[in-house]
């Protein structure tokens, strides 16, 4: 009996180790093969990684989406920027901020780390606030959020910049950071579905009146999930800032908000393999149409896409995934090491699971 | 003292009344059936009990503590345990993790792989099954799993909607056989939805007869499978459902 337990235990923790293989592998191939463009396209790849991988822990177990995990991106870039960025350069272009963190010079990953915890503390705060809503509702709410986060970021002339960027980050955040960065996403994702918190919060994604009779707690577990969530998508923010250098409120609202959720839902929201697949394969796409547009040569004859065509054929993809496989790439399963689960089901269950 | 008192409580949805006025008596280790046609309240009842719908008037009482207007996972972990119509597993889980939703409430965690145990001992077939997807388990095998999901939360109350629904006969038997085996082990009061009168003089305990929202009826389930038969030969009704 414990034996069989203990196999599915195996099989449970053989999930993140492959998805860590997998994106080793992507950044080895990347880095080998590519040039200095493939290497910048691998770390942005991993920090949506990080990114979706956090949105995953929330979305992925409780079924209810969020429009507002860009808002704790912006709040986890531009705390690592008021930590790290020269006081010099605070002086010049945020004057306005608080007298300690204008003299603050931490090291990066400090400073990632402390972006990560703000951001927890906000989602904890503005979870605690909306997630007592049913799902639909409180998505609205999440949107609400994103809209006051950003409407902050973009006036706050002194302590942002504004919609004026913030340049001169230490652009730190190469494949391999944002490697380490996207697994520990992973891990702690895995282990907190397998929790028995994570356990609860996918029974009242099923069906939310079984699981209040059985003793689940909603709300608590919600705001659980969306706290470690947070922290995971603010890091996310923080290494975008360093990786691109600069930082504008822009970058953080609903080009990132709309194509993060594609992904997971290309890749397939019910699993957490779904949500690293549809990263992976939805970043390879863009890159892919990012350069058919600048033009490729087939022999003599020149060949581009026109402008415009990316945003488009993503839209497209997604539709057709949509279409073809409702429960996206991965079907909500795991990519596990033995036998598969007879999931006959999946798909009616990844539906209901989704309130939006 | 009673182990679940209901006094006085209705329950409506927005203007539509549900229930009026239905008051009942449990005493601890009892066997309750509630039954009357579609619509009578049946489930309304239940779902005021185990705090998913909101009472608009009256009180119920388990173990002289108030449930009304509890939250259902604080009543929960009272120790009331519902398993819902139409056995709502969680599909997408497996057997196992269906099992463990029941098991967060619990502080005795060295318990729980006993219990986990235990509950394959009475269900033999969720024991083989344990890591397939719930969603893939038959009818019979999904309420067995749903009645030992209820068990996991170490209830002294349990109240279970329509067992018999959409079971085939031998398999309802095999339900109930489970459910009175249980409750002599665990000492459990069960309060049971049961349409058919003759399943319920059967596996014997009291019965309550709802219509439209309140009692109309009560006393030994054998008296009303009585009932019903000699109505039956008066008017040559429908048989009694699976009798």
């Amino acid at each position: 009996m414990s034996n069989q337990h203990q196999a599915a235990r195996i099989r449970a923790w053989s999930t993140p180790i492959i998805l860590a293989l997998a994106l080793l592998a992507f950044v080895v191939l990347t880095t080998a093969l590519g040039d200095k463009s493939m290497a910048r396209m691998a770390a942005q790849t991993l920090i949506r990684v990080t990114f979706v991988v956090g949105l995953w822990i929330f979305v992925g177990n409780s079924g209810v989406v969020s429009f507002g995990h860009a808002g704790f991106m912006a709040i986890g870039a531009y705390a690592s920027a008021w930590l790290t960025l020269k006081p010099q350069t605070k002086a010049l272009f945020l004057p306005d901020l608080w007298p300690w963190l204008a003299q603050a010079e931490w090291p990066v990953l400090p400073a990632a780390i402390a972006g990560g915890f703000l951001a927890a503390t906000v989602a904890l705060i503005s979870g605690a606030a909306i997630l007592r809503l049913s799902g639909i509702a409180a998505s609205i709410a999440t949107f609400a959020f994103l809209a006051i986060v950003n409407t902050i970021y973009s006036n706050w002339e002194g302590v942002t910049g504004a919609t004026s960027s913030v340049v001169g980050l230490a652009r730190y955040a190469d494949q391999w950071v944002t490697l380490g960065w996207a697994v520990a996403a992973i891990f702690v994702a895995a282990f907190y579905a397998n929790s028995a918190s994570g356990l609860a919060l996918r029974a009242t994604r099923e069906d939310e009146v079984a699981a209040r009779a059985s003793g689940v707690s909603m709300y608590r577990h919600r705001v659980l999930a969306m706290t470690i969530s947070g922290f995971f998508t603010g890091v996310s923010g923080a290494l975008l800032g360093h990786s691109l250098g600069v930082l504008n409120p822009g970058s953080f609202y609903l080009g990132i908000t709309f194509i993060t959720l594609a992904m997971l839902v290309v890749g397939g929201i019910g699993s957490l393999s779904g949500a690293v697949t549809g990263v992976v394969a939805l970043s390879l796409l863009i890159e892919a149409l990012v350069r058919m547009e600048r033009g490729i040569e087939i022999g003599t004859t020149e060949f581009a896409l026109p402008s415009g065509a990316q945003e488009i054929l993503i839209g497209v993809v997604m539709i057709l995934v949509l279409i073809i496989r409702p429960g996206g790439l991965t079907g909500g399963r795991e990519f596990q090491l033995g036998r598969r689960r007879a999931e006959p089901k999946q798909q009616t269950a990844t539906n209901r699971g989704v309130t939006t | 003292m009673a182990k679940l008192g209901v006094f006085d409580v209705s329950v409506r949805y927005g203007k539509v009344p549900a229930l009026n006025d239905v008051s009942l008596h449990l005493n601890e280790g009892e066997r309750m059936f509630i039954s009357g046609p579609n619509g009578a309240g049946k489930s309304s009842l239940l779902r005021a009990i185990s705090g998913a719908v909101a009472t608009s008037h009256g009180r119920i009482e388990m173990d002289g503590t108030i449930l009304t207007g509890r939250p259902p996972e604080a009543i929960a972990r009272q120790g009331l345990s519902m398993v819902p119509e139409g056995r709502e597993i969680f599909g997408s889980m497996t057997v196992e993790e269906n099992l463990r939703v029941g098991t967060g409430i619990r502080r005795d965690r060295s318990a729980i792989e006993s219990d986990i145990a235990e509950i394959y001992d009475a269900f033999p077939i969720l024991g083989q099954r344990r890591n397939a997807s719930a969603g893939a388990l038959s009818g019979g095998q999904q309420q067995m799993l749903a009645i030992g999901r209820a068990l996991m939360t170490n209830p002294k109350l349990m109240m279970v909607d329509e067992p018999s629904l959409g079971l085939a006969p031998n398999i309802v038997d095999q339900v109930y056989d489970t459910l009175v085996a249980l409750q002599q082990e665990r000492g459990l009061t069960l309060l049971i939805v049961e349409q058919s009168s003759a399943r319920a003089a059967r596996v014997g305990g009291r019965m309550v007869l709802l219509r439209g929202g309140a009692i109309v009826d009560q006393g030994d389930a054998r008296e009303f499978a009585e009932k019903d038969l000699l109505k039956d030969a008066y008017f040559g009704g429908a048989k009694t459902e699976d009798a």
